[in-house]
């Protein structure tokens, strides 16, 4: 008779094993199985009794009142978040206004007969309309590429664990589609394009939970190099952040 | 007040609500955070760590989930980042078990209130486990997790965690089975 190994006895204890009925069969006829069987689950009850550091009732508020601050300091950190998605509203409210105001000083100064390609240097809303938007996304890169440095230090065998991150990514996420969206409305697909790759990245952290299995976690790592993400985040947040401007724009005009 | 209606408002701002679900289940956690670590002060630290996690992340809990779950499987993450911070989740706490030192006098508790002495030693048995066996010891003898969410969480393969859990079992089995009865049996 082949009796069970220890290792097979540790697994029948917690239900682990393949096939219960044939360790249970096996543990009905062999004695010498039985006693070892017994010896461990009587050790393990003993270990389940063993008795844990007890802490009074008043614990809970102990814990609370060490919370209390921190919690604090959380809830100030949304009301920034949200002071800031609402300037960044602002922004785009403004950005479109602008855009309006444009749109219908070129269409009053239309000529109806000709069109010609003409160069044109950005008139005063236009620059506007570019300071306004560089100072949002310049904030929002500069957040981006704190999370993607994280992200590509991380150690790759380990995976992250961290639901602050996974928040601050869906913040993340939410700013960056609207200002993607308005830097192509509006024709910057510099801005757009380094927008468009930091999405996806965005996505999957917001949706991969509270931990980024190692897995996971080098994936997103060779994305990010293969992009050369961080490099291109960095390059658009020095020139958004010095106040680069767009080169001279070449626009067809009606004349 | 249950736990699913303190959640819900808490999430809407409430902070004495999240403050009755950190005075209901702190205790409890404590105990997790305890097996997990070992030590009082990290325990202490965990619990603390794991209500702010649960705070941040009130909007992810879902209402038809168990709440005191939810919170032991953020108790049991927290443990683990502190004892990787510590360097100590893959180091031995301390030497090998010395049972034979034990073997006179050994009294026959099995599911009797254990002695000091004996509480003393059954501590000492599970110090001598490295970090990951402790872990997944207490994961699935404890917090009852299946052996592939225990491997999930110690970045290990399935079996790789069975056999930590093995390992756990056979040190606390050779430490502590000089003072359980053995019944003799006959087939």
């Amino acid at each position: 008779m082949q009796h069970l190994n220890e290792e097979q006895l540790v697994e029948h204890y917690y239900h682990d094993d393949a096939q219960p009925s044939v360790a249970e069969e096996h543990l009905r006829t062999c004695s010498e199985c039985r006693a070892q069987y017994e010896t461990i689950r009587r050790v393990l009850a003993l270990v389940t009794d063993a008795p844990i550091p007890e802490r009074n009732g008043t614990y809970g508020e102990e814990i609370w009142n060490r919370l209390r601050w921190k919690i604090g300091r959380d809830a100030t950190r949304g009301r920034r978040v949200a002071w800031k998605s609402m300037v960044a509203a602002a922004a785009v409210l403004a950005i479109a206004f602008f855009a309006g105001q444009l749109w219908h000083a070129r269409q009053t100064a239309i000529a109806p007969t000709t069109s010609i390609v003409q160069t044109v240097t950005p008139s005063p809303t236009t620059a506007s309309r570019d300071r306004v938007l560089f100072v949002v996304v310049s904030d929002h890169l500069e957040d981006s590429e704190r999370m993607l440095q994280q992200l590509a230090n991380a150690d790759p065998s380990k995976g992250l664990d961290d639901s602050v991150q996974q928040e601050r990514a869906t913040e993340l996420l939410a700013s960056n589609r609207m200002y993607r969206q308005t830097a192509a409305k509006r024709g910057d697909a510099r801005i757009a394009s380094v927008l468009a790759d930091i999405e996806p990245i965005l996505v999957e952290l917001s949706n991969a939970g509270t931990t980024l299995d190692a897995d996971h976690l080098a994936e997103i790592q060779k994305r990010i190099e293969a992009k050369g993400l961080l490099f291109k985040v960095r390059v658009l947040s020095a020139q958004t952040g010095s106040g680069d401007r767009p080169p001279t724009e070449t626009r067809g005009t009606d004349l | 007040m249950t736990d699913a209606a303190a959640v819900e408002q808490a999430r809407g701002g409430d902070p004495d609500a999240f403050r009755m679900l950190v005075e209901r289940h702190s205790r409890v956690i404590f105990r997790v955070a305890w097996r997990m670590t070992g030590n009082e002060h990290d325990a202490d630290d965990v619990v603390q760590e794991t209500f702010l996690r649960a705070y941040r992340q009130l909007e992810n809990f879902e209402e038809r989930a168990n709440f005191s779950t939810w919170l032991h499987r953020i108790a049991i993450n927290c443990s683990l980042d502190l004892l990787r911070a510590r360097g100590r989740h893959d180091k031995h706490y301390g030497g090998e078990a010395d049972a034979t030192a034990f073997e006179t006098d050994a009294p026959q508790p099995d599911r009797l209130a254990l002695s000091a002495e004996l509480q003393q030693h059954v501590t000492a048995a599970l110090e001598r486990l490295s970090g990951n066996e402790r872990t997944a010891f207490v994961m699935r003898h404890f917090e009852g997790m299946p052996v592939e969410e225990i491997g999930k969480h110690l970045g290990i393969q399935v079996n790789a965690a069975k056999h930590t859990i093995f390992r756990a079992v056979k040190k606390l089995r050779e430490a502590l089975q000089p003072f359980v009865r053995s019944t003799p049996c006959s087939t």
